[in-house]
């Protein structure tokens, strides 16, 4: 089919044809490549010692490698794909992405298609794809949010009449004045999604899915004193789960004092900080880890900055930081600059998951952060997830593309 | 429509604006914020922390295989090996290389399924290819070497730690011909090697397993402990990587740190002296049925230098948990009879008789010295000044001391004697005289600066300090009584180090030295890494002193009067003190018998203190042992004494000077006379101081007993044969036992035999016995043979102090 003339395009059409941000690309391809070459290195002595019990690579040192790179062309050209679509559809999109990925959840649960890791049920597999649902539940709340939000006017309690009459009207009206009424149905779809993640015993997921949704809902305007209430009620659930619950209770101690079981629950985290700190200033070079040999457990998933850190140093380390920290920047100044607020909540949602998950990635890994099962976008092996995120970075573009050029002096 | 977008719009300015600012705001906290404590961390742990870090990875990535250092030798003074090094082999089994070495994928039936029958089978036959190699090779205790075999968890099961290269070679050739390498392991170790086994073992020491040093062994005792980190040298090391399985990684990781070799070191000791020494403990033992073992020492009093230490019962280094003592394996033997070897009370005794056997007593142990220390106060009198040679003393028997009184040994009394005869004698009431006039400030001084209150510090670890008096009581008017007898040497107790050491400043000129073992070191290259020059302590007394001191002991062994007579030898001065000191904390009544003896007085070149605990008394309240010698030093200990003093001198090339009297017995050479006239015989022979007797009739002389040019002693009564007569083949050695020198040389020379007498020869005292002959009785030798025969003085007054009566 031969392409139309411009003249011949509607103007959301011609908005949507603009150029995506060049910078930003970059930036993503430069973090997937390295991210590849880290894998590569990571991987390598557990692929060669066939070391998953889940998986066999057949003595294949590059087995990893060879796999992640696959997904991530096929990301990278999904990324491509999804910035040529015009956001405006993600719209009426995020309620089926929504739906689809809390089936997909459900159907972990089913035994032909779930498939446990890691000792909790989480990923399904369909055809010859496995992958875990929760990473597209994660869009689809974000997807969600943004499209909801995006039509708040800010001034709350105005557009709907409420009975004044009687009580239940008063009332109404009154919750509809704080602003919770509004964010009643937000609410629902969230308790929900995180219901059927917590089912799956996927804390992590949960976490990152509250976090992304709470700045989606905090760029909208949503008054402060309700993330200060639910704040307040998050921190007071996590004391007492730490608290109370003996296996939280064991998992603190241990971050504190990876010593008091260096043989047991300990051995990861020391395993990572003796990467981390043998690599020193500049590293022992890239390839050279040699934690990477059946010391360091999870070397190429969610402990590869360890061996980053090991190979490349704190200066190494420092650039991919940096990298991660330029990517984030530039997200939020598309967002700043989007054309619309739906374009500027989805990626505030998007820019904030990716930026909450390499900071709690790197801060377990290098014991900042107690640990959890959070992966690190764009390194970390998992090829649905890196496709996935790619799929994100494509929906940034999309949104990029719409962005009106800077006026010519 | 207008109605409803107008006021959104108005509104959006300011939502727009709370939009923007939040954007902002999280721009700022997740886009730079959130990397701070990160970045923060980071230089904590690769920065602050990186060495510590890096430590840790070094220990579980690199394996390190330490490659041993050649341990040094020790040497005695004139370069004999004493302790030595040699490359013997480790053979370790591998369990787990064992189990991992059948291939559980190999063993697979038709349908590919695992054939377990058949793995199990080849797991067990290798298994058996094992055991039954090292059984049949070195006859391993089978049923423990299955057990060892199936623990499969273990990668490191040494079956041997010393293994001699010809053991080890069978060990290489089954390991190679069966293909087991990845099972069985031969690592090169060292092993140690005392090549004079037990002489000296309390000062060499030995090398044992501790619990810190894992298989190697360390030196345990003596100078192996003592100098352990000198000796050993440092430990190389070949470090390669590793992977977390512990799996040797093929990269060019490795380093090599080069062995150090240890230093060898030269003590002072001398191996030969060492022996005499021994044996004259061992001698002593027997002979004067002792119960307690014995202890002795000898040692350069112009030094410091131990030349000989000695203790019994002692040990083999080389097997140092054998007990060897045989009394003490008599004792062990008891235990294991009455309740079985496996007993508590057992190993309880073991460990006790082990203990005992390791323990040196003459740095560990404490004694009362008894009479062997009035010379020290003699001493102390004579520098100050207070008393002089030509004092007189009188002995009645007893002196009351604060009430208390305190006899001498002599219950009679000694009656009126000199200074020098109050040593003689070993007056008791005499010495308490001259510590009392001495004082008890000044002699507490005199201990001190004898080096009698602290250890002397030689160079051997388990050094035990003096038990004295309460030094504030010691001085006050309560002090009397401990004044009385510290003069002679009771109710105070010293090590034999500390008294040997105090007593060689008594004779050396006043020279407090500080004992010592090791004279040098040096590395492979033969450089002197250490070299002891002699450490004086202080000067205690002036040489005049010393020499008057010196004076007075010669007279002590010199005098046939003296106590000490025993221990006189033929062309050797030698001076010395007896002692027999009550062990005063034992109600057994037993004593200690000892002697300090030196030579030649004028020029001290070796120092001797010989001690023997408790020698057996015939009966309940006998001074006598069985075979009837009476219980004293002078009996026991001096004549030990003077035979070791001659023999060390003799080894040292120290010449014997005769005195006139002494020169008649000097050996003398035999000329030839056969084919001569009888007369001119007999003239040749008067010439060179023979007698002579005939045998036959005859004038010309046909044989002679001695043949010409055998050196025997002078005045001794050769044998000429004339006529038809010849000497007879072999001549039978008569029984000497009890009787007197003249005697004794009557009976043999009725042999045709010779007799050089050695110890007291006094033709005329018939108190002189002979005690032993170098060649026993009943032996069939040669006649003209020479017989040594030692006599000495059975004198009737011991030495000991008395409390009370």
């Amino acid at each position: 089919m031969r392409k139309k003339a411009k003249r011949d395009l509607t103007i959301e059409q011609q908005l949507a044809g603009g150029p995506i941000d060049l910078p930003f690309l970059a930036l993503v391809m430069l973090l997937t490549a390295v991210g590849l070459i880290m894998v590569l290195s990571a991987s390598y002595a557990s692929a060669m010692y066939d070391l998953d019990p889940a998986v066999n690579t057949g003595g294949d040192p590059l087995y990893y490698f060879k796999r992640q790179f696959g997904f991530a062309v096929l990301g990278v050209f999904a990324m491509f794909v999804i910035s040529k679509i015009d956001y405006q559809h993600f719209r009426w999109m995020s309620v089926f992405v929504l739906g689809a990925s809390v089936v997909l959840m459900l159907l972990v649960f089913v035994p032909y298609f779930g498939r446990s890791g890691g000792g909790a049920l989480r990923w399904v597999k369909i055809g010859p794809i496995r992958f875990q649902p929760s990473e597209i539940a994660k869009v689809g709340v974000i997807m969600f949010f943004a499209a909801g939000l995006s039509k708040r006017t800010g001034q709350v309690g105005l557009d709907r009449r409420w009975s004044k009459r009687t009580l239940t009207g008063r009332m109404a009206a009154r919750l509809d004045r704080v602003g919770l009424l509004e964010l009643i149905p937000y609410g629902i779809v969230l308790v929900v999604v995180l219901g059927v993640i917590a089912m799956q015993h996927h804390m992590s997921a949960m976490v990152l899915i509250v976090v992304a949704a709470a700045s989606v809902l905090f760029a909208s305007g949503v008054p402060l004193g309700w993330f200060a209430m639910g704040g307040a009620l998050v921190s007071g659930v996590l004391v007492w789960i730490i608290t109370q619950t003996s296996y939280m209770t064991a998992r603190i101690k241990i971050w504190q004092d990876p010593f008091s079981d260096p043989r047991g629950d300990g051995f990861q985290p020391i395993q990572s900080k003796i990467a981390i700190g043998s690599g020193g200033l500049l590293g022992t070079g890239l390839g050279n880890s040699r934690q990477k040999y059946l010391f360091l457990p999870e070397e190429h998933n969610d402990y590869i900055f360890a061996i980053v850190c090991e190979e490349m140093g704190m200066v190494g380390a420092c650039v991919i930081m940096a990298l991660f920290a330029l990517l984030i920047i530039r997200g939020y100044w598309l967002a700043l600059h989007a054309r619309d607020r739906f374009g500027t909540l989805l990626i505030v949602g998007i820019t904030s998951l990716t930026a909450f998950q390499t900071f709690f990635n790197i801060g377990v890994v290098t014991g900042v952060l107690p640990p959890t099962g959070i992966s690190l976008p764009f390194f970390s092996y998992g090829g649905t997830a890196l496709a996935i995120q790619l799929a994100e970075m494509g929906m940034v573009l999309s949104v990029s593309r719409q962005i009106a050029a800077p006026k010519a002096e | 429509m207008q109605d409803q977008t107008r006021k959104p719009r108005r509104s959006d300015g300011k939502n727009n604006r709370s939009l923007f600012r939040r954007t902002i705001f999280l721009m700022a906290v997740l886009g730079v914020g959130m990397f701070l404590p990160l970045i923060a961390q980071l230089y904590q742990l690769q920065i602050v922390e990186q060495e510590d870090w890096e430590k840790r990875a070094a220990n579980q990535q690199t394996k390190s295989v330490s490659v041993a250092a050649n341990r040094g030798t020790i040497y005695d003074r004139e370069g004999r090996a004493m302790a030595m090094s040699a490359t013997v082999y480790k053979l370790v089994l591998s369990p787990m290389g064992l189990y991992g070495s059948v291939d559980k994928e190999k063993y697979k039936n038709a349908e590919g399924s695992e054939d377990t029958t058949a793995y199990e089978q080849a797991l067990y036959n290798l298994r058996k290819t094992v055991v039954d190699g090292i059984v049949d090779l070195f006859g391993y205790d089978e049923e423990r070497l299955w057990k060892r075999v199936e623990r499969i968890e273990s990668g490191y099961e040494v079956l041997y730690f010393e293994l001699e290269e010809e053991d080890a070679e069978k060990a290489r050739t089954f390991i190679s011909e069966n293909k087991l390498s990845a099972a069985l392991q031969l690592t090169p170790s060292s092993k140690r090697y005392y090549p004079f086994s037990s002489i000296g073992s309390h000062i060499l020491g030995y090398m044992s397993q501790n619990k810190n040093s894992g298989d190697n062994k360390v030196g345990a005792q003596g100078i192996e402990a003592l100098y352990e980190d000198l000796l050993s040298g440092e430990l190389g090391r070949v470090v390669t990587s590793k992977n977390g399985w512990g799996m040797e990684m093929p990269s060019g990781y490795d380093m090599y740190f080069d062995a150090q070799d240890g230093y060898d070191i030269t003590l002072t000791l001398d191996e030969r002296i060492q022996a005499m020494l021994e044996q004259s403990l061992a001698e002593g033992i027997a002979t004067y049925d002792i119960q307690n073992g014995a202890f002795g020492l000898a040692i350069d009093p112009q030094t410091g230098a131990v030349l000989a230490m000695a203790s019994t019962p002692d040990f083999d280094p080389n097997h140092y948990d054998q007990i060897i003592n045989e009394d003490l394996q008599r004792e062990l033997d008891a235990v294991a009879e009455e309740k079985g070897k496996d007993s508590e009370e057992y190993s309880t005794a073991l460990s006790a008789a082990r203990n005992k056997q390791w323990r040196n007593r003459t740095v560990s142990d404490l004694y009362e010295p008894g009479s062997v220390f009035k010379p020290i106060t003699v001493s102390m009198g004579l520098e100050e000044g207070i008393i002089s040679l030509d004092d007189h003393y009188y002995c009645g028997g007893v002196k009351t001391v604060g009430g208390w009184p305190i006899g001498c040994h002599k219950r009679t009394g000694h009656g009126d004697q000199t200074l020098t005869e109050a040593v003689m004698n070993s007056c008791n009431v005499a010495l308490m005289d001259i510590g009392a006039k001495i004082g008890a400030e000044t002699f507490w001084s005199y201990l001190e600066d004898y080096g009698l209150t602290e250890t002397t510090g030689i160079d051997l670890n388990g050094e035990e300090n003096s038990y004295l008096w309460d030094e504030d009581t010691f001085k006050s008017i309560y002090g009397e009584s401990s004044l009385a007898t510290g003069s002679f040497g009771q109710t105070f107790k010293v090590t034999p180090i500390q008294m040997i050491t105090a007593f060689a400043a008594v004779i050396n000129g006043g020279h407090l030295l500080q004992p010592y073992l090791v004279q040098s070191a040096t590395d492979q290259e033969g450089n002197t890494v250490f070299y002891h020059e002699t450490q004086e302590v202080r000067q205690v007394i002036s040489e005049s002193t010393s020499e008057k001191v010196r004076g007075i002991l010669e007279q002590v062994v010199g005098t046939p009067k003296g106590s000490g007579h025993n221990a006189s030898m033929n062309g050797y001065r030698i001076g010395g003190k007896t002692g027999t000191s009550e062990k005063r904390d034992e109600d057994t009544g037993d004593v200690i018998c000892s002697f300090m003896g030196f030579a030649p007085v004028d020029d001290p070149q070796v120092l001797v203190l010989l001690c023997y605990d408790s020698p057996k008394r015939s009966g309940p309240k006998s001074n006598y042992i069985a075979s009837g010698t009476y219980i004293s030093g002078g009996n026991i200990a001096a004549p030990m004494a003077g035979k070791l003093i001659a023999g060390i001198l003799d080894y040292m090339g120290v010449e014997r000077q005769y005195s006139s009297d002494e020169l008649s017995g000097v050996d003398t050479m035999m000329p030839r006379v056969i084919g001569q006239e009888l007369t001119v015989a007999k003239g040749a022979l008067q010439n060179q101081g023979f007698e002579c007797r005939t045998v036959g009739t005859g004038n010309i002389v046909t044989h002679q007993v001695p043949a010409a040019g055998a050196y025997i002693p002078g005045g001794s009564e050769v044998v000429l044969y004339l006529g038809e007569e010849t000497p007879p083949e072999q001549v039978e050695v008569p029984d000497l036992s009890g009787l007197s020198p003249t005697a004794a040389k009557v009976k043999l020379e009725s042999q045709g035999l010779f007799m050089r007498a050695s110890g007291v020869v006094d033709y005329t005292d018939p108190n002189v016995v002979m005690t032993t002959q170098t060649v026993g009785a009943g032996t069939m030798v040669s006649p003209g043979t020479v017989v040594e025969v030692w006599f000495v003085s059975n004198i009737e007054y011991g030495d000991q102090g008395r409390l009370g009566f």
